[in-house]
């Protein structure tokens, strides 16, 4: 099973769209640092002028700690994208490079077959989630220092001490790695239903935005599926950025997440055990 | 003639209570002018509920007559007119005063005394101070203000100290509660709730902060440099 994901794992980073993500983040988090060096001081002013009617502060609000906050929460549309890319090439692109039958005619069973293709795109997602926290936090650090992490709710503000934050980090990147997985089972499920990787790429990612669409409505029909879609858990990493922390809460979107993995692998590998190769 | 009699009378005892009051003002003032200059070490804890903070230690420097800074390693955050107790920061300008009456305040017999700022430019409406009546100490201060709405300041004195500096303050205070766009604090995703919304935004909340103040060093001579604002 070992020689499998490596095969696959091999075969994921041969090809130049899966160095696409890395490049992005690579790309985008500077520039996203590089602007908040120019802008920031005035966005926090901005964001605290309420708080500074009343109070005289001190302290190095403007951190790395704030800025990897606002990256975590603005990349959260577009990291799926990045995933879809690679994920949902994993069995689709077998069918487009004719390679499946010669695949599938190998001595390994098909179940074992899935599950490597699967756990080489979880272990893919995973490298993407990790490359995030580290160009995010390490850029953001060297730029900006440590310092406490002001976040604003709507509820009010909260300020952690500098020593109460790199955990929470470290949690709500791992929660983000989960998220990211799901992504990776729909658009891995998809790909096992077609033989383009260009169909399952955009349509998780039309899932993923009608899911949040949706979820944005303020109508009461849409606030009551808000609980059945798997979109509504996506965004659980924040609750560690609150205080106290609702650990059941968050547990219960960690076993809600974990459940759509399991069943939308399932669903693939029952419906790729079945399949017809017929290319 | 009874009526002009009561008439002066009356205007006598007035007088008599605005020079008794201004002559306590003037004790107080007097006392607090021995400072020259102070720095002192602060611990701060934040009790209001739309705002979580950790507890805090800071430095204040101050230097008379209004310069005063707080100043942190870390985070810290001082309602602004909880940093400068000096009398100077309350009877600044023009104002009148009256000695209401006399009370106690956590075992000290005091003056209440009333201060009225006159002009337009002050943003105090009306300030009442309780005085000890023995140190010439403030002990209590409870304040109006046109932008923030009231306060009210409990200072409490380490005898061994000569001088008058508190050794613990806590600061209670109406504010009107934050109200951010959520677009802005990035929380797209957190349940909204209209009614909830209109509820919150109409209200104004109430806070404490308590501050401890450790290791004075008065009059040891404070460079001018230090309340410079720093460069960003």
């Amino acid at each position: 099973m070992i020689t499998l994901i490596r095969i696959e794992l091999f075969k994921i980073f041969s090809k130049w769209r899966t160095y696409i993500g890395f490049m992005v983040i690579a790309v985008i988090v500077p520039v996203i640092n590089l602007a908040m060096l120019a802008e920031g001081e005035r966005s926090l002013d901005f964001m605290t002028r309420n708080l500074q009617q009343s109070f005289v502060f001190v302290g190095n609000l403007l951190n790395g700690y704030l800025v990897s906050y606002f990256i975590l929460t603005s990349l959260a549309v577009h990291i799926p994208f990045l995933i879809a890319l690679v994920a949902g090439d994993l069995l689709a692109g077998e069918a487009t490079a004719g390679t499946y039958r010669l695949l599938i005619t190998r001595p390994v069973s098909r179940m074992k077959l899935v599950a490597s293709k699967f756990i080489a795109g979880l272990i893919y997602s995973n490298l993407l989630v990790l490359w995030l926290a580290i160009i995010s936090l390490g850029i953001g650090i060297v730029f900006f220092g440590v310092g406490e992490l002001i976040v604003i709710k709507s509820s009010g503000i909260i300020i952690f001490a500098r020593g109460d934050v790199l955990w929470r980090f470290i949690i709500a990147y791992g929660f983000a790695g989960l998220s990211m997985t799901v992504v990776t089972a729909i658009a891995f499920l998809f790909s096992a239903l077609v033989e383009n990787a260009i169909g399952p790429i955009i349509s998780t990612m039309a899932i993923i935005i009608v899911f949040i669409i949706l979820s944005a409505i303020q109508i009461d029909f849409f606030r009551n599926i808000e609980p059945y879609l798997f979109t509504t858990y996506m965004s659980s990493w924040r609750m560690l950025f609150d205080d106290p922390i609702n650990y059941a809460e968050f547990l219960k979107s960690v076993l809600i997440l974990s459940g759509h993995i399991v069943v939308l692998f399932g669903v693939t590998a029952f419906l790729f055990n079945r399949k017809d190769i017929l290319t | 003639m009874k009526r002009i009699i009561l008439f002066f009378l009356l205007t006598g005892v007035i007088l008599a209570q605005n020079n008794k009051s201004d002559e306590i003002l003037n004790k107080v003032k007097e006392n607090f002018n021995k400072v020259n200059d102070y720095v002192v070490n602060v611990k701060i804890k934040v009790d209001v509920n739309f705002l979580k903070v950790p507890e805090s230690k800071a430095e204040i420097f101050y230097k008379a007559p209004n310069k005063i800074k707080l100043k942190s390693d870390g985070f810290a955050l001082l309602p602004k007119e909880g940093l400068n107790f000096s009398p100077n920061s309350f009877l600044q300008g023009d104002y009148t005063s009256i000695l209401d009456r006399e009370e106690n305040v956590a075992g000290n017999d005091c003056y209440l005394v009333k201060v009225i700022p006159l002009g337009d430019k002050s943003d105090l409406i009306l300030t009442n101070l309780w005085i000890d009546k023995n140190q010439f100490k403030i002990r209590k201060i409870e304040s109006t203000t046109k932008s923030n709405g009231t306060f009210s300041i409990n200072l409490n004195y380490n005898d061994s100290l000569k001088y008058p500096l508190p050794s613990s303050m806590v600061f209670s205070f109406n504010v009107a509660k934050m109200d951010l766009p959520r677009g802005i604090t990035g929380d797209m995703n957190e349940e909204q709730n209209p009614e909830k919304d209109k509820q919150n935004k109409s209200k104004t909340t109430s806070g404490k902060v308590y501050v401890s103040y450790s290791d004075y060093k008065v009059n040891k001579g404070i460079p001018d440099s230090i309340f410079d604002e720093e460069k960003k």
